[in-house]
């Protein structure tokens, strides 16, 4: 326990002298304004945009202010998860790489502590940026668009947080796996595209993946009937949370040789 | 034919595009070693808009050492 | 009493056997070279002892007191060859995180850090960040880490060879001044660094041990009666060596360039000997000295054989 609190703190560090924790909130905090603001303008953009005969009307149905976060949403499932990817790639085979771990595993440490505070640190970044984004993202919506129920806001924001621990507890544990930072961003990324992807084209037969996390948050916020319990989902999630957490711990630890280099 | 643009909505966001900027390039300032030549940085922050900044801290940052 | 036992210990790599059931022990209070050429396998060995890399089979026990311990790592001090810090941390800062992870409180770790620095003299470059770092500050800042928290023992690998000779000067002057108090094991390629400062040599060759044993007894029953022969030129130094090479007295021959180092059995008869080849052949000696070999001798006839 002591160790996890000074691996964490170290982390913490990190993040602060590489500013990730001033570009990584910064980054979804514009990513959750930009949907509004663009929303708010799209009537007056598209009338100047075209060379349309003059006298056409153009008639858009206005979206709900609970679509428009639904939407916000959608921007942090793309662009948001290749950044949270990117800026979080080396956490591991960054040091493993350098060889700057053999001199840390020389000493008495545990590899339990030393993972899931790596886990925790990354879980903090995330969470930060994302109550930044999000917070940013509902002040424009009420500000320009209409208000929001509280409730729903937050029970939306949470399974969708609950969809970021996912992705870097497969982070973590590919981190475990590959030794270059390129090869964790991309397998991560394939892996999390191809899930999504999977799950909205069989969502019949994996109506209990993860990935319906994302859709289940958008679905709270524009009040769609939701075709999946809730209940499987969020077993199913943190299930695999924990076991990629316990399985990233494992690989560290069964590694003939800990740094990269032999 | 102009758009009524409220500037009071749209400052915060120049606000958060100016301060990914700096923040790219005091980093870059007190960095000792980058992928690249820094000047080409510069260019690729202060005229990247959003992704400028972005790319810089993602692929220009050199923590290595 | 025996710190460190080392019992059958191999490693192999795919199709390469790096290191090849080698045992050793290692006394309390001594200071061991793990001496041999590069890709010998004194890396190997090393990264097994500090836990780094598997071993594919043998044995390493470590005892405290007499009683063996079941985690080594907590007494045991460690300077990888190229140490590798985070270069984002000022010395000060990585000095206390080496320390608290090795189990110290926070006061503990920071009083000494201020200690440490300044043996190792770089407590003017404490508050700077490591990325700046010479290789020489970073050599030290290594030595540091590795001795917060008192280690039983201190392993190095090669701890000077990449340095100028003033930063070698400065660690092996480190080195005299903690071996008072920690055992230690270090790895070289330089036969000269190790006899400067070490009681036991342990030498290995191919991932074996060639010869072990203290420094003192090695040179003792290495040495054996030597002739060095200089002649005119490389030509005739090799018409030399073949004109000699199978006669009874002689052991074993190494030649560099015109000069011919013979180990014999018997040192009248071989000088006899050598110089009536020498006249039959019409070599020309400009030198020739007799003696005893040395360690360095010793080290090639290993190294080369």
């Amino acid at each position: 326990m002591r160790q996890f609190g000074l691996f964490y703190r170290k982390e913490m560090l990190e993040m602060a002298r590489s500013y990730k924790w001033i570009w990584v909130p910064m980054v979804f905090l514009l990513l959750g304004v930009m949907q509004p603001v663009t929303t708010y303008y799209m009537p007056e953009i598209l009338k100047h945009a075209g060379n349309m005969p003059a006298g056409t009307i153009i008639t858009m149905p206005t979206p709900t202010a609970g679509e428009v976060l639904a939407q916000t949403l959608n921007q942090f499932g793309t662009i948001g998860v290749l950044v949270l990817v990117l800026s979080m790639m080396g956490i591991v085979s960054g040091e493993r790489q350098s060889g700057v771990t053999s001199l840390i595993f020389t000493k008495p440490v545990s590899f339990i502590a030393y993972m899931t505070a790596k886990w925790a640190s990354m879980l903090t970044l995330t969470a930060a940026a994302f109550a930044c984004g999000y917070a940013g993202a509902c002040y424009y919506t009420i500000q320009l668009i209409g208000s929001l129920d509280v409730g729903t806001v937050i029970q939306a924001g949470l399974m969708y947080m609950l969809w970021f621990v996912f992705v870097i507890s497969v982070l973590l544990l590919i981190s475990a796996w590959l030794p270059n930072s390129a090869g964790v961003a991309f397998t991560t990324m394939a892996f999390i595209m191809l899930l999504s992807f999977g799950t909205s084209l069989l969502s019949r037969y994996l109506s209990w993946s993860p990935s319906r996390l994302s859709t289940i948050a958008s679905e709270i916020l524009t009040k769609v009937e939701t075709l999946s319990s809730v209940g499987p989902v969020l077993w199913i999630s943190l299930c695999s949370i924990l076991i990629c957490v316990m399985l990233a711990v494992y690989r560290m630890q069964s590694q003939e040789s800990i740094s990269a280099k032999a | 034919m102009n758009i009524t643009v409220n500037w009071g909505l749209l400052a915060p966001i120049l606000a958060i595009q100016l301060i990914l900027m700096v923040t790219a390039l005091t980093s870059l300032y007190k960095a000792d070693a980058t992928r690249g030549p820094k000047w080409m940085w510069v260019l690729i922050i202060v005229f990247g808009q959003i992704l400028g900044p972005i790319i810089y801290f993602v692929v220009g940052r050199n923590d290595r050492s | 009493m025996t710190l460190l036992k080392v019992d059958q210990l191999s490693k192999q790599f795919k199709q390469h056997q790096a290191v090849k059931k080698i045992s050793f022990s290692i006394d309390e209070g001594r200071c061991v070279a793990l001496l041999g050429p590069n890709g010998a396998g004194k890396t190997t060995t090393i990264h097994m002892l500090t836990g780094l890399l598997r071993p594919t089979s043998g044995d390493i026990q470590l005892y405290l007191q007499g009683k063996q311990v079941a985690d080594r790592r907590p007494h045991l001090g460690y300077l990888p060859q190229m140490p590798v810090f985070y270069s984002w941390m000022t010395g000060r800062e990585f000095v206390q995180y080496a320390g608290q992870l090795a189990g110290l409180s926070r006061q503990e770790a920071e009083r000494r850090t201020e200690e440490w620095l300044e043996i190792v003299g770089i407590q003017d470059a404490a508050k700077r960040r490591i990325g700046g770092y010479s290789g020489g500050m970073k050599q030290r800042l290594g030595l540091a880490q590795a001795l917060i928290h008192r280690p039983k023992l201190l392993i190095l690998d090669e701890p000077v060879s990449a340095l100028d000779p003033i930063g070698r000067r400065d660690v092996l002057r480190i080195l005299e001044q903690i071996r008072q108090e920690t055992t230690i094991l270090f790895s070289t390629h330089i036969l000269h660094d190790a006899e400067e400062i070490c009681d036991d040599i342990i030498l290995i060759e191919q991932g074996e041990i060639a010869v072990q044993g203290s420094l003192e007894h090695i040179r003792q029953s290495h040495s054996e009666p030597m002739i060095m022969i200089e002649t005119l030129n490389e030509a005739q130094a090799k018409a030399l060596e073949i004109a000699i090479r199978n006669k009874p007295y002689v052991h074993h021959v190494a030649s560099e360039h015109q000069t011919l180092r013979v180990t014999v059995s018997q040192l009248e008869e071989a000088e006899r000997g050598i110089m009536t080849e020498a006249v039959q052949h019409q070599i020309f000696i400009r030198k020739l000295e007799a003696g005893h070999s040395t360690l360095e001798d010793l080290f090639m006839k290993v190294v080369r054989a």
